[in-house]
């Protein structure tokens, strides 16, 4: 028994109810031989985000399969937080996910969830540290459905499906919606494998949405690196520069 | 208790062709004038002489067919009841006997085929007679052989498919999750996953009373309700349906559950499902619709799995008689079954009393 240890702070996330009720019955059972608070819950992604951003915990149960969000994008977003917390999954059954847990060592509970067992990640989490975001994006067959960027004490979710353009600028990316940018920390090149089929390069440190691209117009200047032609995007007035490289895709998508 | 009419009672691959049902009547038809064309064209000495064999076949054929045909209509609920080879000897008698009357009574008609020999003209009548039945027996039975088999192969993927694991798991850790606030309602969640389960495992071939199947999908959706809350809305609209119809057993259950599981779930607000069952004249019409997410990613193989199933066993127990439908939109999903209004029959009652 750890007598002087601070209490665990956990906070559950899972979108059914009932299942978020099961969780906070055995942790209660937990509390017995360990000591912990259940600090606060959420019925989805977005809520997470929003409660734990003033909120540092320690650790968070996490559902996979929710709707919208799943569990481990939203653990990549989790990143983000000033103190990332310990990452546990849940899950009922999911093939795909147990297999590359199972891989990469992440530690996960399987639903109907056991106090034993629950009581051991527990333990366990006390210890570790946060899951690699390099992990997690290994994890997810799938890509993320928001970028996510951390600014002033917030988690701004940006829906990927509104990004105009991510381009590199020395230690960060910028990324263009319609109505603003945001600053993220993430490499153009993880970028670019995870959401191949949205976006195309342009240039060595630009990626923009095919379907945002309007045309393409003469100008800038001709040098050893650019051709000269540049990319006008829907609802944008700024050009963007396509490099000599990747000159092919004006006639791809002209 | 009555557990409605059992198609298969182990012997569904020994079963005579369902006389009154319309596809196979199209089939015994087309076969039956494929010979006679067969027939025609191997006595035709020109391409003009072909019509007229044709012709002189048919004028004995389709009377003796037609009279056969209503014969065995009348004599199906019997039939149904023999042993098979019992039965394949009373077809043939039938056809035999029948060829027998009609070129007896209707000789004048048709001695110009064989003006010369009455005796042996009739006894060949009756032998071709026999050897088409036959002929159309054994394809009947082959062609269930084959279906039949294509179901059992299918069918420990299929009983996977029908208890889908996400839904085991998730619904015991729900009632788990109620049994300590609410011990009534995590008892009545375990009764009705229960009768789900023993459904699911039961003979997919079966025919079971209309209101138990709805009952049994009622039972489903609650089960989802406790899991989803207010997610998770359905609407029935049930009109006038008749008490003694049966229908497919687990033919609306896994249409629910796909509607939920690819519709519902995946939509953060949740959304409605309708069904709506009515009959129409002779047919049960049946419709399951859901919303889904937009550009959501299509049908996956789960759902292709227990549609595909449903399709085939549709198949399997009604042949033309049932259609089904599929219509799939930018945010919803929709399919449709016509099957034919089956009723329970007083005489398979007392039996199975």
């Amino acid at each position: 028994m750890s007598g002087n240890e601070p209490a665990l702070s956990v906070f559950l996330v899972d979108d059914e109810p009932p299942a978020r009720t099961r969780l906070r019955d055995v942790l209660t059972d937990c509390s017995e031989q360990l000591p912990l608070q259940i600090i606060g819950e959420a019925a989805n992604g977005r809520e997470a985000l929003d409660k734990l951003v003033d909120m540092p915990v320690d650790v968070v149960l996490l559902d996979i399969r929710m709707p919208q969000m799943d569990g481990i994008e939203l653990a990549q977003h989790l990143h983000k937080l000033q103190k990332p917390p310990v990452v546990i999954f849940t899950t009922a059954y999911d093939e795909y996910a147990i297999k590359a847990f199972e891989l990469h060592a992440v530690d996960y509970l399987l639903k109907p969830i056991r106090k034993e067992r629950l009581l051991e990640s527990l333990m366990r989490a006390r210890d570790a540290g946060p899951v690699q975001n390099e992990v997690l994006h290994e994890l997810s067959p799938e890509p993320r459905k928001n970028l996510s960027s951390h600014e002033r004490g917030k988690i701004h979710l940006i829906p990927i499906e509104q990004v105009l353009y991510m381009r590199a600028e020395l230690k960060y990316i910028t990324v263009r919606t319609a109505d603003r940018e945001y600053l993220i920390e993430e490499s153009l090149s993880t970028l670019e494998k995870e959401f191949a089929l949205r976006f195309v390069r342009i240039h060595r440190n630009c990626l923009v949405a095919k379907d945002a691209i309007e045309g393409f117009v003469r100008g800038g200047e001709d040098s050893a690196e650019s051709a000269g032609w540049m990319a006008k995007l829907k609802g944008l007035d700024e050009l963007l520069a396509i490099s000599r490289r990747q000159q092919h895709i004006v006639k791809e998508f002209g | 208790m009555n557990k409605g009419r059992s198609i298969n009672h182990n012997s569904m691959n020994e079963a005579l062709p369902n006389f009154r049902n319309l596809g196979i009547t199209l089939r015994i038809l087309l076969i039956s004038n494929g010979m006679a064309l067969l027939l025609a064209l191997s006595q035709a000495s020109g391409w003009a002489d072909v019509m007229q064999h044709l012709l002189q076949i048919a004028t004995l054929l389709t009377p003796i067919l037609l009279s056969a045909w209503i014969l065995l209509w009348a004599m199906q609920p019997w039939l149904t009841q023999l042993n098979y080879w019992c039965g394949v000897l009373v077809v043939n008698v039938v056809a035999a006997l029948i060829t027998l009357l009609i070129c007896y009574f209707g000789g004048e008609l048709f001695n110009s085929l064989d003006s010369d020999n009455s005796s042996f003209s009739l006894a060949r009548n009756m032998l071709l007679s026999v050897i088409v039945s036959s002929v159309l027996l054994m394809y009947f039975r082959l062609r269930t052989l084959a279906l039949s088999s294509s179901v059992h192969d299918a069918r420990l993927q299929v009983l996977r498919a029908r208890i889908r694991p996400h839904f085991l798991f998730n619904t015991i850790n729900a009632v788990l999750g109620i049994v300590r606030t609410q011990p009534k309602q995590a008892e009545t969640a375990l009764e009705d996953m229960a009768d789900l389960f023993r459904m699911a495992m039961s003979d997919a071939r079966d025919l079971v009373p209309l209101h138990k199947e709805i009952q049994l999908s009622r039972q489903y959706i609650a089960l989802e309700q406790m899991r989803m809350g207010e997610r998770l809305h359905v609407d029935w609209q049930l009109q006038d349906l008749p008490e003694d119809a049966l229908i497919p057993q687990l033919l609306l259950q896994p249409l629910l559950e796909n509607a939920v599981y690819h519709g519902i779930e995946p939509l953060h607000q949740g959304g409605n499902i309708s069904v709506t069952l009515s009959r129409k004249g002779e047919e049960l019409r049946l419709m399951v619709n859901n919303p889904r997410l937009p550009n959501g990613e299509g049908l996956h193989r789960g759902n292709k799995v227990a549609l595909q199933n449903i399709r085939e066993r549709l198949h399997l127990l009604f042949d033309a008689e049932a259609h089904y439908q599929v219509e799939s939109g930018e945010d919803f999903y929709r399919v449709e079954i016509a099957l034919p209004y089956v009723k329970v029959r007083p005489k398979l009652k007392e039996r199975s009393a």
